[in-house]
C-alpha cells in the first residue's frame, strides 16, 4: 500500500529549497545529500526505539487510540464537509468495521474479512450504518413475505445462465431449419432449474445474466433469484454463504456446492432497495452503507473510508501511531538538532566535511521538518514549540506576549498542557536542547494521531525525492 | 534531384560535441542526474547515458547513427555509454586538429577542403587497423599485469563488491550505491551455480531478468530486498488459497483445460440429413466439453495437485471446478515467467490434448500470496531437488520513490549483470564476441565494410595470438586503464606525411577520460598520472598486490572496472568514428528521412521495453 501522505510533498519541496538557500552558504549538493540521508537515518532509528517520545503504542483491548487514529484521518480530508458529530459517527463505524473483519476464533494465520461499501446519495451522513453480512442492491420486486429467519439453501453461479454457450468457441454453428438450437439450450437450462427446485434451493445468485424463462420458472417455485451480481461481490458472497460458485450446466450440482444464507430481508435506503443477506454463524463479511448529501462529497467520503480502512489495517502489522498535529515533526526536529550537535565532529569526519558544514546541513533538514508543522496553520496564526518537550503549538494571530505567558492551552496532539513557559517560534533560531519525554502516565490521551507506517514511509520517500532533485545537474526542455 | 550536402569534419564534430555536452553532466563520480521535461508535463530523470541519449530528439541523421552505436554497445556490455561519447568526441577533435594543422607540415595534402576531407577517412582507416590488430596485445602486455583477476569465490569479498559499487557510482545517486551493490552481490551469490562457470549464472540472470524482478514505486530504496523463490506477477483466479500441506504439487498448462470445440472459422452443422436425435443437439457438444474438463480435473485430483499455473485465461467452468476441487489457479502467467518456472522446477508443461502424467507434476515448498506495492502476486518457492539444489532461487524487489526512479534502479542492476557477463566471458569465446561486437556496431552505420577487422587479424605479424583476457580481469578505476594504455601506445613522433600518428591521436583521446573524471580539480589529475607512471617505472611495487590483500590503498578508493568492457568500448568507439568519418554525403529525401526518424524512434522504444531480446 503505497501511500505518501500529504506531508511528503512539503518536506520534498522544502528540502531542496532550503538546500538551495544553504548553497549560498557554500554547502555542496553532494554533501547536502549525504547529510540529509544521515538525518533521515537518525529519525528512523529514533522512531523505532522503545523510548521514542512521539510514538504511541496501540492497545487493541481499548478502542480509544483506534478511534483517535480514524478520527485524525477523517478530519484531514476537509472536502467531506463533515460536522464533529458526523466525524465521530464515521470514525466509530470505521473502527467497528475494522474490528468485525478480524476473525475471533481461529488459531494460526488469520485471513481478514472484507468490508463492502455501498454508497447512497441524498441521505444525511448520520444515516450511514454498518451491517453484518451483505447488502445487495436489487431492482426486482421482492416479496416481503419471503423474508424469514430460517436458513436458505443458496447456489452461486459464476457463468452465464442465458444460454449463450460461449465455451464452444468462436466458430459458427449452422443448424437445420427444423432444429431450434435455442429451444434445446433452454430445455437444458430448465433441466438445471428443475434440479435446483428438487434440491430445495431457496436463493439462486448469478454473477452474469439468467435467462428470463429460467428466472420465471424459479420464481414460480418460490426461489429468490438475483442476477448480474458482478465480479466484485462474488468473493464476499461466497465467504458469506460458505460455498464456491458453480459454472457447469450439464453435470449434476454436487450437494457440497450449496451454501446457506440466513435472515433474508429488504432494506430501503433512499431510492435504493437492498437485499440483506446474513451469514449462518460467524463470517467476517460486513457492509458499510455510506450516505452523504451530494455525489462529490460522497466520493470524497468513500476515499476517506478506504484510507481509514487501510490505515487501521496497517496497525495490525505495526501496532503504533505517531503524535499528530505537527508534534512529531517538531519533536523530531529538536531531536535531530540535538543529536547532530552532540556528534557533529565524528559524523563530519565520516562524511568528510567540516563540522560547521555538517551542522548547516542538519539545520536545513530540521527547518524542513518545522515547515511541515508550520504548514498546518492556515488561519494566519504562527507556530511555536515549547523548549521542554518540543511539541507544536499554534498561536493565533492576535495573541500578545502576555497571552503566551499565560499559556497556550493544549499542544497540537493534545498530550501536553501548558507545561512549559519557554517558547520559540518555529521560524526562529533557538539553542539546541534535548526534548524531554513526557513523565509518567499522564492521564491525557492524544487527540490527534497519525499512522506510523504511512508517516515513516512518507518521510523516507520525501527525503529520497529531495535528494534526487538535488542531484539534477542539467535540465533539458523538450519543446515539440 | 534532391539537394545534397557535403559533410565537413567540423560539422560531425559539432554534432558529437553537442551530445558530449549533454552526457558530461552525469559522467564520472561527481556526475548527477539529467532532467528532461516535455511540453506535456512529463518529466524524466536519468543518469544512464543510453537513457539520456535515446530521450533526445535528434534531427541530424549522423547524430542518430552515433546514438544507435552507443545503444548497441551498451546493450552488449552494459557499461560505458557516457565514456563512449566522450572518447568519440575527443577522437574526432584530435583528427580535426590534425587535418587542419596538416598543411603547415605536409606537402602531400594541400590546403584545400578536399584534402581535409580525404585526410579524415585516412585517419579513420588507420585507427581501425591499429585497434583491430594490436589493441588486444597492447592491453594484455601493458595493462592487464597491473590489474588482477577476481574469481567468483572472491565475489562476496571486497573486490567483487568494489567492482559493482564503482559501476553503480556511475549510474545512480551516491547514497544508494552501497545498498544496491550489496543487494546485487547477495543476488549473485544465491544464484551461483556451484559447479559451473560464473559466466553461465550471469547469462542465466541476464536472460531471465524480466521475470526475476518486481518494481514497486512509492517506497524508499532501502525497502528493496530479495525474496525467496519466484514471484509470478498475477493474482489467484480462485478465491481459496492453496492448502498448507507440503509439498505443494503444481501443474503448468499452456492451453485451455476445457477443449475448445470450434476455433474461429470452423463450422458446426447440426441436424442436416438425420432426424432430431440426441446427437444432433447442440447441448450434446457443450456437455462433451464439460465432461472432458471434468475428467482433467479428476486426473489432477488423483495426482494430488493443488496449484495450477496457466498461460491463458481458462473458462468459467474450469475456474469453478478447480475451486470446488480445492485447487488454486493462476491464469495469464506471462511466457517469460512460465519459462523460468519450468526451468527452475524442471516440470514439463501440459499442452493441448496430452494426458497428465507424473512428469507434469512439480513440487513446491510453498506457494502463497504476496502483497507488493498494492498488488497481490503469487510467490512460489522450489523444493530441494537435484536440479535446483545448486542454486538458491530468489527474486528481486526493487523500490523507488517514483516509477521513473524504480526503472532507473532496475536498468542499473540489469546492466550491472550484463557488465559482469562481459567481464567473465570465457576465454575461448572472446574472439567470436569481439567480432560479434563489430557486427553489431556496424549494423547501425550507413555503409561500412567489415573486412578490415578480419583482414588485419589475418595480417597479424605474430601469428594467431587472440585477444586473451582472463575471465574476471579488472583494473583500478579512476583512469588507470587510460593512463596505462595511452602510455603503451607506440609513439613515433609523426609519420611520413608529417601528420601525427594515429596511436598518438588515440592516446590523447584516451587521456581525455581521466581528465574529465578529475575535471573538478586538475591537480588530482596530475597526481593520479604521476602515481601510475611511477608505478610503471618501478614495477617492484605494483598496486595490484595491495588490492589483493584488500588493504584499501589510495587507488582502491576509486573502485574497479572491467578490462574487457574497456577493450570493447575502444573497439566500438573507433568503429563508430570510422563509420561517421566515411560518410561523404547526406541525401535529404523527404520521405526517406521521415521514415528513418520514425523507424529510429520506434526501434529505440521497442528496445527499451523488450529486454529479453539479444
Amino acid at each position: 500500500m503505497s501511500r505518501v501522505e500529504k506531508k511528503a510533498p512539503s518536506v520534498c519541496t522544502d528540502l531542496p529549497l532550503n538546500n538551495a538557500e544553504a548553497r549560498r552558504h557554500e554547502l555542496r549538493e553532494s554533501l547536502a545529500i549525504k547529510v540529509n540521508k544521515h538525518c533521515l537515518s537518525l529519525c528512523t532509528s529514533y522512531l523505532q526505539r522503545d523510548d521514542c517520545a512521539c510514538r504511541v503504542k496501540i492497545d487493541f483491548s481499548s478502542s480509544q487510540n483506534l478511534m483517535t487514529l480514524a478520527g485524525s484521518i477523517i478530519s484531514s480530508k476537509p472536502a467531506c464537509l463533515l460536522t464533529e458529530a458526523e466525524k465521530l459517527h464515521i470514525s466509530t463505524m470505521a473502527v467497528r468495521a475494522f474490528l468485525q473483519t478480524i476473525p475471533c476464533s481461529s488459531p494460526g494465520p488469520v485471513t481478514l474479512g472484507q468490508t463492502v461499501t455501498v454508497t447512497v446519495r441524498g441521505l444525511p451522513v448520520l444515516d450511514s450504518a454498518m451491517f453484518p453480512g451483505l447488502l445487495v442492491e436489487t431492482h426486482d420486486d421482492f416479496n416481503q413475505t419471503d423474508s424469514s429467519s430460517e436458513l436458505l439453501r443458496t447456489v452461486l453461479f459464476s457463468t452465464s445462465l442465458a444460454g449463450d454457450l460461449a465455451e464452444l468457441g468462436d466458430g459458427t454453428i449452422e443448424a437445420d431449419p427444423n432444429l431450434d438450437t435455442d429451444l434445446q439450450i433452454l430445455d437444458q437450462l430448465l433441466e438445471l432449474g428443475k434440479q435446483l427446485v428438487e434440491d430445495e434451493v431457496r436463493l439462486c445468485v448469478c454473477q452474469k445474466v439468467i435467462h428470463p424463462v429460467l428466472q420465471q420458472y424459479l420464481r414460480s417455485h418460490g426461489v429468490v433469484v438475483m442476477e448480474r451480481l458482478g465480479m466484485a461481490l462474488m468473493e464476499p458472497l461466497g465467504t458469506l454463504a460458505g460455498t464456491q460458485p458453480v459454472a457447469t450446466l450439464h453435470a449434476r450440482i454436487p450437494s457440497t456446492a450449496y451454501g446457506r444464507v440466513k435472515n433474508l430481508s429488504t432494506k430501503q435506503f433512499g431510492f435504493k432497495t437492498m437485499l440483506h443477506l446474513q451469514a449462518d454463524g460467524e463470517a467476517a463479511v460486513c457492509t458499510a452503507v455510506l450516505c452523504h448529501r451530494n455525489e462529490t462529497m460522497l466520493d470524497e467520503l468513500k476515499v476517506v473510508w478506504r484510507k481509514t480502512e487501510d490505515v487501521l489495517r496497517l496497525t495490525l502489522k505495526e501496532p503504533s501511531a505517531l503524535l499528530g498535529g505537527g508534534c512529531t515533526e517538531t519533536h523530531l526536529s529538536a531531536y535531530v538538532k540535538h543529536k547532530g550537535q552532540q556528534e557533529a565532529s565524528e559524523t563530519a569526519a565520516g562524511l568528510r566535511c567540516s563540522p560547521a558544514e555538517f551542522l548547516l546541513g542538519v539545520k536545513v533538514f530540521c527547518r524542513s521538518l518545522d515547515m511541515v508543522a508550520r504548514s498546518l496553520e492556515h488561519d494566519g496564526g504562527s507556530s511555536a514549540m515549547d523548549l521542554n518537550h518540543a511539541h507544536h503549538w499554534t498561536v493565533s494571530a492576535n495573541a500578545s506576549e502576555e497571552d503566551m505567558a499565560g499559556g497556550l492551552g493544549l499542544c497540537g496532539c493534545g498530550l501536553v498542557e501548558n507545561s512549559s513557559t519557554e517558547w520559540t517560534f518555529l521560524n526562529t533560531e533557538y539553542a539546541e536542547f534535548c526534548p524531554a519525554p513526557l513523565l509518567g502516565d499522564s492521564c491525557r490521551k492524544p487527540t490527534v494521531l497519525d499512522s506510523f507506517t504511512a508517516k515513516v514511509n512518507a518521510l523516507q520517500v520525501a527525503v529520497e525525492t529531495a535528494n534526487l532533485a538535488l542531484d539534477v545537474r542539467y535540465v533539458i526542455k523538450d519543446v515539440n | 534531384m534532391p539537394p545534397s550536402e557535403r559533410l565537413p569534419l567540423e560539422q560531425v564534430l559539432e554534432i558529437v560535441s553537442a551530445l558530449e555536452a549533454v552526457v558530461l553532466r552525469s559522467f564520472g563520480p561527481e556526475g548527477g542526474q539529467v532532467l528532461f521535461t516535455r511540453d506535456t508535463g512529463q518529466a524524466m530523470l536519468s543518469r544512464s547515458g543510453t537513457c539520456i541519449l535515446s530521450a533526445l530528439h535528434l534531427e541530424h541523421p549522423l547524430a542518430r547513427v552515433v546514438v544507435e552505436s552507443v545503444w548497441k554497445h551498451s546493450r552488449g556490455t552494459g557499461d560505458g555509454s557516457k565514456t563512449f561519447i566522450l572518447l568519440l568526441a575527443s577522437l574526432l577533435r584530435g583528427i580535426s586538429k590534425a587535418t587542419s594543422r596538416g598543411p603547415s607540415a605536409s606537402h602531400a595534402y594541400g590546403f584545400t577542403e578536399a584534402a581535409k576531407a580525404a585526410a579524415a577517412p585516412y585517419f579513420a582507416n588507420k585507427l581501425l587497423e591499429l585497434v583491430s590488430s594490436d589493441l588486444d596485445d597492447l592491453i594484455a602486455v601493458n595493462v592487464v599485469p597491473y590489474g588482477f583477476c577476481v574469481s567468483l569465490e572472491d565475489f562476496t569479498t571486497h573486490s567483487g563488491r568494489l567492482l559493482l559499487a564503482s559501476f553503480f557510482h556511475t549510474r545512480v545517486s551516491h547514497v544508494h550505491c552501497s545498498y544496491l551493490s550489496e543487494l546485487t552481490c547477495e543476488m549473485l551469490n544465491r544464484w551461483k551455480y556451484k559447479s559451473d562457470l560464473p559466466y553461465i549464472s550471469f547469462q542465466f540472470l541476464s536472460d531471465n531478468f524480466p521475470a526475476l524482478h518486481t518494481p514497486v514505486s512509492g517506497f524508499p530504496v532501502s525497502s528493496s530486498r530479495l525474496i525467496e523463490g519466484q514471484v509470478i506477477h498475477r493474482d489467484f483466479a480462485t478465491p481459496c488459497l492453496p492448502s498448507k500441506q507440503q509439498p505443494v504439487k503444481v501443474v503448468v498448462f499452456t492451453d485451455y483445460m476445457q477443449p475448445i470445440l470450434l476455433s474461429t472459422g470452423d463450422v458446426l452443422k447440426l441436424g442436416y440429413g438425420g432426424g432430431v436425435t440426441p446427437e444432433s443437439s447442440i447441448v450434446h457438444f457443450s456437455a462433451w466439453t464439460e465432461r472432458s474438463l471434468e475428467s482433467v480435473i479428476a486426473e489432477l485430483q488423483s495426482l494430488g495437485v493443488s496449484l495450477l499455473l496457466s498461460a491463458v485465461k481458462q473458462s468459467d467452468a474450469a475456474v469453478a471446478l478447480a475451486t470446488q476441487a480445492h485447487m488454486s489457479l493462476v491464469e495469464c502467467v506471462s511466457e517469460e515467467e512460465l519459462s523460468l518456472f519450468v526451468q527452475l522446477s524442471g516440470v514439463t508443461p501440459v499442452s493441448r490434448g496430452c494426458t497428465i502424467q507424473l512428469e507434469h507434476v512439480a513440487a513446491l515448498s510453498f506457494c502463497r500470496p504476496i502483497l507488493l506495492g498494492g498488488h497481490r502476486y503469487v510467490q512460489v518457492a522450489f523444493c530441494e531437488s537435484p536440479k535446483s539444489s545448486k542454486v538458491n532461487p530468489c527474486s528481486l524487489v526493487i523500490c523507488g520513490p517514483g516509477e521513473g526512479q524504480t526503472d532507473q534502479y532496475i536498468c542499473a542492476i540489469r546492466d550491472a549483470v550484463c557488465m559482469l557477463m562481459t567481464t567473465w566471458e570465457p576465454k575461448h569465446t572472446s574472439e567470436t564476441t569481439a567480432s560479434r561486437g563489430t557486427l553489431q556496431s556496424d549494423k547501425g552505420t550507413a555503409s561500412l565494410d567489415m573486412t578490415p577487422t578480419f583482414q588485419s587479424t589475418a595480417n597479424k605479424p605474430y601469428g594467431l595470438k587472440k585477444c586473451v583476457f582472463e575471465p574476471g580481469c579488472v583494473i583500478p578505476a579512476g583512469g588507470t586503464f587510460e593512463f596505462l594504455l595511452s602510455r603503451a601506445l607506440p609513439n613515433p613522433s609523426s609519420d611520413t606525411n608529417g601528420l601525427p600518428s594515429v596511436s598518438q591521436l588515440l592516446a590523447n583521446a584516451l587521456l581525455s577520460v581521466p581528465r574529465q573524471i578529475y575535471s573538478h580539480s586538475p591537480k588530482l589529475f596530475l597526481q593520479a598520472q604521476t602515481r601510475i607512471m611511477s608505478l610503471v617505472q618501478n614495477p617492484s611495487n605494483p598496486f595490484s598486490l595491495g588490492l589483493k590483500e584488500s588493504t584499501p590503498g589510495p587507488m582502491v578508493d576509486l573502485g574497479l572496472e572491467s578490462v574487457t568492457c574497456k577493450y570493447q568500448l575502444i573497439l566500438a568507439v573507433v568503429q563508430c568514428a570510422t563509420s561517421v568519418l566515411r560518410v561523404d554525403t547526406v541525401l535529404h529525401t523527404r520521405t526517406a528521412l521521415h521514415t528513418q526518424s520514425k523507424k529510429h524512434t520506434i526501434f529505440s522504444r521497442a528496445s527499451t521495453e523488450d529486454e529479453a531480446e539479444d
